[in-house]
């Protein structure tokens, strides 16, 4: 960026004849981080000569690691503590020790696959309900998310129109998303008016478990579709065009051109694009917590969502089991995360 | 089998006329080369024979039938990329496998085939080995083997040789070459090397802006271009140009009727007492061969390219002459006019 009247910086005149007659403004700002530069050159060469090259390494690393362990390592440890402790008090030097009871409280069921023989039915109805979640979300979103960037990746009229539409609900808020859906699904939404229009009868989608349940899943992967489909277009973008006429000239059939030759150079992004989703359904939460509460009941009550209200609104708020929770969650998390990390491994070797 | 027949060719991208109305037959087991600057539309023309591109105008004949309306993959055609467009992911074996697997042909007699084109093109240890583990010129063999092992029509080759460093392509050229004596296969060659060009081609086809300059043999266009953009474009060092008017310092004797250019290739040039003057400004001595840049008094710049040793340097002025009978000439239009 250049000061008014100062001569652009032309592509055809690379040695201009005389100074510019103003600094430009990066000029400008630049100078006071100079002067600093110049004030710390001195103390900065004896903190060298004493510390020496490996440890002004960590000098300069320091300030990262003391942000990543003041919002990440330390919450994590209290978090921890948290799981160790009992009682509804949230300060957590009032609370009292009691060891792996959290714990325990959530694991002990006579059958896992029977909410009500758990000792907290809410958690295992929360875990079987994301369980199912995750499930279809995941195939839906990935499938949707595909065949999205298939058809963008052709030469279709419009196409950075319809790119920036189908990117477009990953930019909106989780809770906006949540809103939009609830005022078309409500009981007195515009589907629902729409079909009266129609001459057909109302339907109350949101006290439906299945429909419900259905919604919350399409919403989700409405709302976040478009983020994969354009990791999955930068990957088909990636593969160049004569791989595909030397195809053609093979005499390959699409399908088969798919099959054997799109799939196979896609899987690096195709695994990416399973695993982050994996990862977020499993974390699932505001969209669907502000469509449909978690309801109709707990139909659709996932696993954040448990966390959340065991924790933070219920009436009774027990943050220790909120905070066990929460870690074995973390633990699945970090289980698929190095899953992805071998996955991606193992096949870069091959 | 490989016979070819273009009608009237024509090709457009937006309002840029790529190709203008191309004629060629193609002989069957002829190889032809099409040679032309940057952009000429020599690529454009192989794409649309294969059938990766439709001409917007214009018939496509492959033995006798017409293929214009049929897609690539079943015009019988193979074609090697200029990239090579291996499969990446495949092993050598599956690249050359793929497209006859696409044909269902039965195991034995792919796997009989790709051991005669392993052997021939000398890949049989790669078998195992991903393109991305194989060299330049190894790839190139296994592009070259993956249409040979579908025993085509025709080969279509793309700038084959382009990637390859000077070394191997001169290598590479003298097995195509071979490959074609033992296949005998029609096969269509684009390239902007004229060198390549002059080598390979039993006919070389001059493009240029989308039409066809000249259809002819090497020896042909060497000694008759039929017109100043292919005298100019074949031949190194390029042919000199010189105003007829100019040219009785060089050249004593009548000039035909219409001629206003006479060419002169630098290798017809001799040192002569009783030539013209030149003044030397540059000398590239290359051992069998020098080549002296010079001007005349005129101003006209003129090359000679002498056999051998010659002791010029920078600054020397020569005499020189056009060796009888080894003019060209051509008329205000650039057409060749015979002497």
């Amino acid at each position: 960026m250049t000061m008014q009247g100062e001569a652009p910086a032309g592509a055809g005149n690379p040695a201009p004849q005389q100074a510019p007659a103003r600094r430009s403004i990066g000029a400008v700002l630049a100078a006071p981080v100079g002067l600093l530069a110049h004030l710390l050159d001195g103390p900065m060469r004896f903190w060298q000569r004493l510390a020496g090259r490996g440890g002004m390494i960590a000098f300069f690393l320091l300030p990262n690691m003391a942000v990543f362990a003041l919002f990440v390592i330390v919450p994590l440890g209290i978090n921890v503590a948290y799981s160790l402790s009992g009682g509804t008090q949230l300060f957590l030097p009032s609370r009292s020790f009691v060891g792996p009871e959290n714990f325990a409280r959530l694991l002990t069921c006579d059958n896992h696959l029977a909410p009500a023989t758990c000792r907290d039915d809410l958690f295992w109805i929360a875990v079987w309900n994301t369980v199912r979640f995750v499930a279809l979300q995941v195939v839906v979103l990935v499938a949707v998310a595909m065949t999205t960037a298939l058809i963008l990746n052709r030469s279709i009229r419009a196409r950075g129109f319809w790119r920036a539409v189908f990117f477009f609900p990953v930019l909106l808020s989780p809770v906006v998303v949540g809103l939009i859906w609830k005022w078309i699904f409500q009981r007195q939404g515009l589907l629902n008016w729409l079909m009266v229009e129609m001459g057909l009868d109302p339907v109350n989608w949101l006290t439906d478990r299945t429909w419900a349940y259905v919604f919350s899943v399409g919403i989700s992967v409405w709302a976040h579709a478009g983020f994969y489909a354009l990791i999955l277009l930068a990957g088909l973008q990636a593969i160049p065009r004569h791989i595909y006429e030397a195809a053609e000239m093979d005499r390959t059939s699409p399908a088969r051109a798919f099959r054997r030759i799109t799939l196979p150079l896609l899987w690096p992004n195709l695994l990416v694009v399973i695993v982050l989703a994996l990862i977020r359904a499993v974390q699932v939460f505001d969209e669907v917590y502000v469509l449909t509460g978690g309801g109709p009941g707990t139909s659709t009550m996932y696993l954040t969502q448990y966390i959340y209200e065991t924790g933070f609104a219920s009436t009774l708020r027990n943050p220790g089991v909120a905070a066990a929770a929460s870690l074995m969650m973390g633990g699945v998390l970090v289980v698929l995360t190095l899953a992805q990390i071998a996955l991606t491994r193992w096949r870069d070797r091959q | 089998m490989g016979q070819i027949r273009l009608q009237g060719i024509r090709k457009s991208f937006g309002a840029l006329e790529v190709l203008k109305g191309i004629d060629l037959d193609i002989a069957e087991g002829e190889f032809v080369v099409f040679v032309g600057p940057s952009g000429c539309g020599k690529s454009t023309l192989l794409r649309q024979i294969s059938g990766l591109d439709q001409p917007n105008a214009g018939r496509i004949h492959i033995d006798g039938r017409d293929v214009t309306d049929v897609g690539a993959a079943d015009r019988g055609l193979a074609m090697v990329f200029q990239s090579y467009a291996l499969y990446p992911h495949m092993t050598v074996r599956d690249n050359l496998a793929f497209g006859l697997q696409n044909n269902r042909m039965p195991k034995a007699e792919i796997a009989s085939r790709i051991a005669e084109a392993a052997r021939m093109l000398e890949i049989g240890h790669l078998m195992q080995r991903r393109p991305g583990q194989l060299s330049g010129g190894q790839r190139q063999r296994v592009a070259i083997g993956r249409a040979v092992v579908r025993d085509p029509t025709a080969f279509l080759l793309d700038e084959p040789l382009s990637n390859l460093d000077a070394e191997l392509r001169v290598s590479m050229r003298a097995e195509l070459a071979a490959l074609h004596a033992r296949l005998k296969a029609t096969m269509i060659y684009v390239t902007h090397d004229q060198i390549e060009a002059m080598t390979l081609a039993d006919r070389i086809v001059v493009l240029r802006d989308g039409e066809i300059e000249q259809v002819a043999t090497p020896m042909e266009l060497f000694n008759r271009p039929a017109n100043l953009f292919v005298a100019g474009f074949i031949g190194a060092p390029r042919m000199n140009l010189i105003d007829a008017a100019e040219a009785a310092s060089l050249a004593p004797g009548g000039l035909p009727r219409g001629a206003a250019w006479v060419g002169v290739r630098p290798q017809n040039l001799r040192l002569d007492d009783a030539g013209a003057e030149l003044k030397v400004d540059l000398v590239e001595a290359l051992g069998t061969e020098t080549v002296l840049h010079g001007q005349l008094a005129s101003g006209t710049r003129l090359i000679v390219a002498q056999a051998g040793q010659v002791d010029a340097a920078r600054g020397d002025t020569l005499r020189v002459a056009a060796e009888p009978g080894k003019l060209h000439f051509f008329d205000d239009a650039g057409r060749r006019v015979e002497p």
